[in-house]
């Protein structure tokens, strides 16, 4: 007797194809408005009307290697958002907390990094192991934490409104602040990647008539996130805490019945959330340098989760490179009408705009529930 | 004496019984699949030779507990391997299995078993043990019970019954000896093609079932033509969901993969079938239409619920397959651009939809039992799906007609299988045939097989056809359902009702008129359309009774009641038999209630009985009336439900022009 | 008699100035099947809620095979072998009745996370193995056709199905049912218990059951102890129960 399982045939439609399908008819629709709208001499070249609606995608079509080198930029920015919303929504989905300290931990976690690098270089240890043993190092060191903010701020609120952990993570970023402020001091400091041995310099690339330059260290920080994500992936869908997390993410109830404990699982979720938060910290920091003016840039994470939903992280990497290549075009085509500097603000409002067609985000769970 | 039956097999397929056509099977192709079951949530196989190892080991072991040549073996259960096998074990041995019904209730069961005198029973379950002990004094032959799954039956007295795998280890240890194999050969071989080789209840829609016997050359040569006129090899597959003790089951899952050596797949439980079929992917399959119209319901049901691009994508093209499908599936010549949008439909809607029903790899798709709705059909041959259309009876081993591929119609069942003759009878339009399938007589009951029979042994069907210009069959109703209104309108009722059923929110049609002013109708909606229908107008209901009494239900009803109407109007055979007034019932027609046939088909003299004073108020001019109605549970207990039901007059039309007409009736013309 | 697998004694539950459950002591036998009833508001789910951990009593003592456990928490009372159903059905709703039914298998579960990861070695075999398990317990409870469905979709009566799935799963030693027939019809509610006494008989798992339906219990349960207003007015078989005047008092005397 032979046995053999099932075989599993080929999947429906996959439920994104269709949002994008319907995104990619709104884009058609407008291009079409705008052609109209300038052809019709409605909207003569040096008008207003010319300036916003026509100049930019006249400019965009001429020059297609500044729209490429736009939206490289984007999407490593993106990247970079995507990550940090995917520790907001880790630790959302499994607690239901909204950690507002999510941002602060990026840096928190880039200073230990290089503090200790620091710290190795005056006792004689430097080059590459001595990063990967800070870097080894800063690890434990967000176990830690994780332990210590599930022992000292859950476990004692546990059963409180949301609101109240709402408020004991900003007391958890305050505390960060002051605390990496005492041991690390206040300056901004530079990251290591080169002893992480992260690639310097950048490719040209000789595209569409024109160049286009990739950092390296780019290309580094998407490769390693897409390998993070996977991995996360898998973690959730294939293991048996990754199961264990959906299951607790779904009903707290349930899953103490079962025998899975609330702490262990926070104790991981934030742990993960403190790992992502280092490559964040990494990454971000190689661009330009470690401070806690990444805080603020860290916010940014706040429209893309409006955007992909607070509890998807599909969601938080679309919305993520949705954010941050909309904002580099918006800067880059239409900043200058405004005056500049418009990326300040610019991702509330591509979040918004996105909100008047789907309140729910772009990946929000849909509530599958019979009453 | 009638015809001379054909005792002999035609074809060279090795055998002229299936005992002696399993053993070839493992001879011929003994390393390919012949059957899987899905057992805890895998699917297990059995090649053709494990099969007829498993079959032997069985007879063996029901040999040694003493069933022998011509004795009835019972089968009752689900489409289970193990059961197969129980029939296979009893053909081996020259016993004659008796297939019934698993959801037949107590009181059926005990009759089939009582008439056929079964001393065996080899059944799926607890439940069907339970259910056969609670009748055994009514059948004091029954001596020993088999049984395939034994949860629950540890504690039972087990000197009378006996789990399969213990008599399949027994057999199999006592087979160890050279002896007893040779034995068991010869018994085979002393099988010969005259001999019985089952017996199928048929459910019929008047009186008490009836055993037909059929004949092991018959059954085989039926197959024959069968698997020759679709070509079905030993590379085929189907899943086996029909209920055993029909005609269907038998002769499409058991005697075509006995003949062609295909491998025949049977479902984890009823429920999964859809699914196991979507893993399966057969290559051979047949449905009666209701279960391709819940298939499509549920389909439509699903794209309302999609999102916008998906469903204006579904509809685009679907009304391309609408127009281009069967042309291309008929081989007719078509403009590229057709071809070309067809193709991409096929790639975006059509393949993925076939894929999600389990449809990928159907080679050859039958419908029967019941007339199909032209749209139905046309749908899913639109799709690609080669639905044809097949018809016959159990007393025929099934094919009495059925369309070759390329003269497919909606409106006809098709040609003369091969070797069957049909006549239609001068006086009473009913169709007779003879064919190589065809029964030896009911079991017990001559008197009745010699109503059933012409002086010059054509055997009647009790259905009035007629031959259309092409030489296709077309069948109007029971022979003796056609009647008269008062007037002297013709008078279908089958016809009025399947125009109806062809509606998505109707399930069920009960119509009325003979010897009446006017024909009228009792109505089921079907809950689930409807119910879709009220949850998207946020219409809230209790459930089905309720939902049924909804003014806003009866008026759409009323409009698919004129809209048949209209069409019967166009029909100058039909005009005069329009449908005056109708009631939508309180209560879903069931078997259980024995307003339903176990094929599901409406037994219309009992329901006229049952709910007279509905029929009175429709010829009386109420417009509501009170009914209490005694139910009967699924645990069999009883119970009643009573409710006012609205009755309403429906418009009728005027007669159209001839020429209109044709135009009305579309590609029927 | 047999040793007790877990005994209440003197368990008294308040919600500050509220007292829930007032000085109730009853056992539970190994292998019998136990219910514990009483007219709402009785205490009997904050019974079943200290015998799991969810609540901790003040006062009186739960011995869980012999132990005492103070402030035993939820999954300390998993671990220790105590599954439990839900009045209103507490599923992962999102998951499909198969990883349902899998998280049930979490405790059972040892490979290292490392192995998992990579659905290699170990890891794989363990997974396979605790798939066949939870195969037996879709199998048992005749629910193959909802396989893949995400549980949300399901209607109730098959939900609470699942769940007892999942309860099974944990191959508990004492299995809690809060009302697992609530809301059902005649026909689910007799699978139901035939599901119950099934496993009781099969696995020789020990039941404690709330349950409203007082035919149902009468039918199903070895004994039965029945509160009202957070105390004990009964306890013993059905028969002596039934016939006992508190009760039938308080069920039917009494108009409240």
């Amino acid at each position: 007797m032979s046995t053999a399982e099932a075989a599993s045939t080929a999947a429906p439609l996959p439920g994104w194809v269709i949002p994008t399908a319907k995104t990619l008819g709104i884009i058609t629709a407008i291009a079409a408005l705008i052609i109209a709208l300038v052809s019709s001499g409605i909207a003569p070249k040096g008008s207003w009307a010319n300036k916003i609606l026509a100049a930019p995608f006249v400019e965009m079509w001429e020059l297609p290697d500044l729209l490429v080198q736009t939206l490289w930029e984007g999407t490593v920015a993106g990247i970079l958002y995507a990550l940090i919303a995917l520790g907001f929504v880790l630790i959302f989905k499994a607690s239901g907390v909204f950690n507002f300290a999510q941002g602060i931990m990026v840096v928190f976690a880039g200073l230990t990094l290089v503090g200790l690098y620091e710290f190795f270089g005056r006792q004689g240890f430097s080059g590459t192991p001595a990063a990967y043993v800070a870097l080894i190092l800063t690890l434990a060191v967000m176990a830690l934490l994780a332990i210590g903010i599930e022992r000292i701020v859950l476990r004692p609120l546990v059963n409180q409104p949301d609101i109240i952990l709402f408020m004991a993570t900003f007391g958890l970023t305050y505390f960060l602040i002051g605390f990496g402020e005492t041991i690390f001091g206040g300056s901004p400091k530079i990251m290591i990647a080169d002893q992480l041995g992260l690639p310097k310099g950048a490719v040209d690339l000789a595209i569409l008539g024109g160049r286009v330059t990739l950092q390296k260290i780019d290309i580094a920080a998407a490769v390693i996130a897409i390998v993070m994500i996977i991995v996360l992936a898998v973690f959730f869908q294939k293991t048996r805490i990754g199961r264990a997390l959906r299951a607790v993410a779904d009903s707290h109830k349930a899953a103490l019945s079962v025998g899975i404990s609330l702490n262990q699982i926070w104790i991981i979720v934030w742990f993960a959330a403190g790992v992502v938060a280092l490559v964040t910290g990494i990454m971000w920091g190689a661009r330009s340098d470690v401070s806690f003016a990444l805080e603020t840039v860290a916010l940014k994470a706040l429209p893309v989760l409006i955007l992909g939903g607070f509890t998807s992280v599909p969601g938080a990497i679309i919305g993520g490179l949705i954010i941050g290549i909309g904002e580099k075009i918006g800067e880059f085509y239409w900043g200058p009408l405004l005056g500049g500097a418009i990326e300040s603000w610019l991702a509330y409002v591509i979040a918004l705009g996105f909100l008047v067609f789907r309140p729910q985000g772009l990946f929000g769970d849909k509530i599958i529930e019979r009453i | 004496m009638g015809r001379q039956l054909n005792l002999v097999v035609r074809a060279d397929v090795g055998g002229d019984t299936f005992g002696k056509l399993l053993a070839e099977n493992a001879r011929i192709r003994g390393s390919r699949p012949a059957m899987r079951f899905k057992d805890n949530g895998i699917w297990v196989s059995w090649t053709w030779s494990e099969v007829n190892e498993e079959a032997r080991g069985l007879a063996a072991g029901l040999q040694a507990l003493g069933l022998k040549r011509g004795d009835k073996i019972a089968i009752v259960g689900g489409n289970r391997p193990k059961l197969y096998w129980s029939m296979m074990a009893a053909q081996i041995l020259g016993a004659i299995p008796v297939p019934v019904y698993s959801d037949a209730i107590a009181d059926e069961l005990a009759y089939v078993l009582d008439n056929a005198e079964v001393t065996f029973a080899a059944v799926q379950d607890q439940e069907q043990v339970d259910k056969i002990i609670s009748v055994s004094e009514q059948v004091p032959k029954l001596q020993t019970m088999i049984y395939d799954f034994d949860r629950g039956l540890e504690d039972y007295d087990h000197s009378k019954l006996h789990h399969i795998d213990a008599i399949i280890a027994a057999g199999k240890a006592s087979l160890g000896d050279a002896k007893a194999s040779a034995a068991l050969d010869a018994e085979i071989a002393t099988g010969k093609g005259s001999d019985i080789s089952i017996i199928l209840y048929t459910s019929g829609t008047t009186g008490r079932s009836k055993g037909v016997m059929l004949t092991a050359s018959g059954c085989i040569n039926a197959a024959i033509d069968t698997v020759t006129f679709d070509k079905l090899t030993d590379q085929d597959s189907v899943l086996a969901y029909l209920p055993l003790a029909w005609v269907g089951d038998h002769y499409l899952n058991y005697a075509q993969a006995l003949v062609a050596g295909f491998c025949v797949a049977c479902p984890e439980s009823a429920e999964t079938a859809q699914a196991d079929m979507k893993e399966i992917g057969p290559s051979f399959y047949f449905a009666p239409p209701r279960v391709f119209e819940n298939l499509l319901t549920r389909v439509m049901i699903r794209m309302e619920d999609a999102g916008a691009l998906k469903r204006s994508m579904f509809h685009h093209f679907i009304g391309v397959a609408k127009q281009w499908g069967e042309k291309i599936l008929n081989g007719e010549s078509v403009p590229l651009s057709a071809k070309l949008s067809y193709g991409l439909g096929n790639l975006l809607v059509y393949g993925p939809l076939k894929n999600a029903l389990g449809f990928s790899n159907i080679r050859v798709a039958y419908t029967a039992g019941e007339a199909i709705g032209p749209e139905l059909f046309s749908f899913y041959r639109s799709l690609g799906l080669n639905l044809k259309q097949l018809y016959g009876q159990t007393e025929a081993f099934l094919y009495v007609t059925a369309q070759p591929d390329g003269q497919i119609r909606s409106d006809t069942v098709g040609p003369a299988t091969p070797n069957v003759e049909i006549r239609i009878d001068d006086i009473t339009g009913e169709v007779l045939y003879k064919s190589p399938g065809q029964f030896v007589g009911y079991y017990k009951a001559p008197e009745k097989t010699a109503e059933t029979m012409t002086q010059d042994g054509f055997v009647k069907t009790g259905d009035a056809g007629f031959f259309d210009a092409t030489g296709h069959l077309r069948i109007i109703d029971r022979a003796k359902d056609v009647g008269k209104l008062k007037d002297g309108a013709l008078f279908a009722p089958k016809y009025i009702e399947n125009k109806l059923k062809f509606y998505p929110n109707i399930k069920e049609v009960v119509a009325f008129g003979q010897d009446q002013d006017f024909a009228s109708v009792f109505i089921n909606i079907d809950i689930i359309a409807v119910g879709n229908w009220a949850e998207r107008n946020n219409v809230s209901y209790g459930g089905y009774q309720e939902l049924a009494g909804l003014p806003q239900v009866y008026d759409i009803i009323a409009a698919h009641v004129e809209e048949t109407n209209r069409t019967l109007a166009a029909e100058p055979m039909m005009a005069g038999g329009q449908i005056g007034r109708f009631l939508i019932l309180h209560k879903e027609l069931d078997a259980d209630d024995g307003e339903l046939t176990r094929t599901q088909k409406v037994r219309r003299g009992f329901i006229a009985e049952r709910y007279q004073p509905l029929v009175d108020a429709l010829y009386s001019g109420k417009t509501e009336q009170h009914i209490a109605t005694e139910v009967t549970f699924e645990d069999g207990r009883k119970g009643t439900i009573a409710a006012t039901v609205k009755i309403r007059d429906a418009k009728t039309y005027p007669a159209v022009v001839v020429a209109n007409a044709m135009g009305a009736m579309g590609k029927a013309a | 008699m047999s040793e007790p697998l877990l005994s209440v004694n003197n368990v008294s539950l308040r919600f500050g100035g509220v007292r829930a459950i007032s000085d109730v002591s009853f056992d539970v036998v190994k292998g019998e099947i136990r219910a514990i009833i009483g007219p709402n508001g009785a205490g009997k789910t904050s019974m079943l809620n200290c015998i799991n951990g969810f609540y901790h009593p003040q006062e009186g003592a739960i011995t869980f095979k012999g132990v005492k456990r103070p402030r035993v928490k939820p999954h300390e009372a998993a671990v220790g072998g105590i599954a439990r159903t839900f009045q209103n059905v507490a599923l992962f709703k999102g998951m499909t009745t198969l990883d349902n039914i899998m998280v049930g298998r979490t405790l059972k579960m040892h490979s290292s996370f490392f192995w998992h990861l990579f659905r290699k070695g170990p890891a794989m075999n363990e997974e396979i193995e605790h798939r066949r398990k939870v195969e037996e317990i879709i199998d048992f409870l005749e629910i193959e056709h909802i396989r893949k469905t995400p549980v949300g979709k399901l209607p109730y009566g098959l939900q609470k199905r699942v769940e007892l799935g999942r309860a099974l799963a944990m191959e508990p030693d004492l299995l809690l049912l809060d009302e697992p027939m609530a809301g059902m019809n005649l026909e689910e509610k007799e699978d139901m218990c035939r599901f119950i006494l099934d496993v009781n008989k099969t696995y020789g798992t020990t039941i404690a059951l709330i349950e409203h339906d007082m035919g149902v219990v009468m039918d199903l349960s070895d004994r039965v102890v029945v509160l009202e207003y957070g105390r004990k007015i009964a306890d013993g078989t059905p028969d002596v129960v039934k016939a006992d005047q508190n009760v039938i008092d308080a069920y039917l005397g009494v108009a409240h």
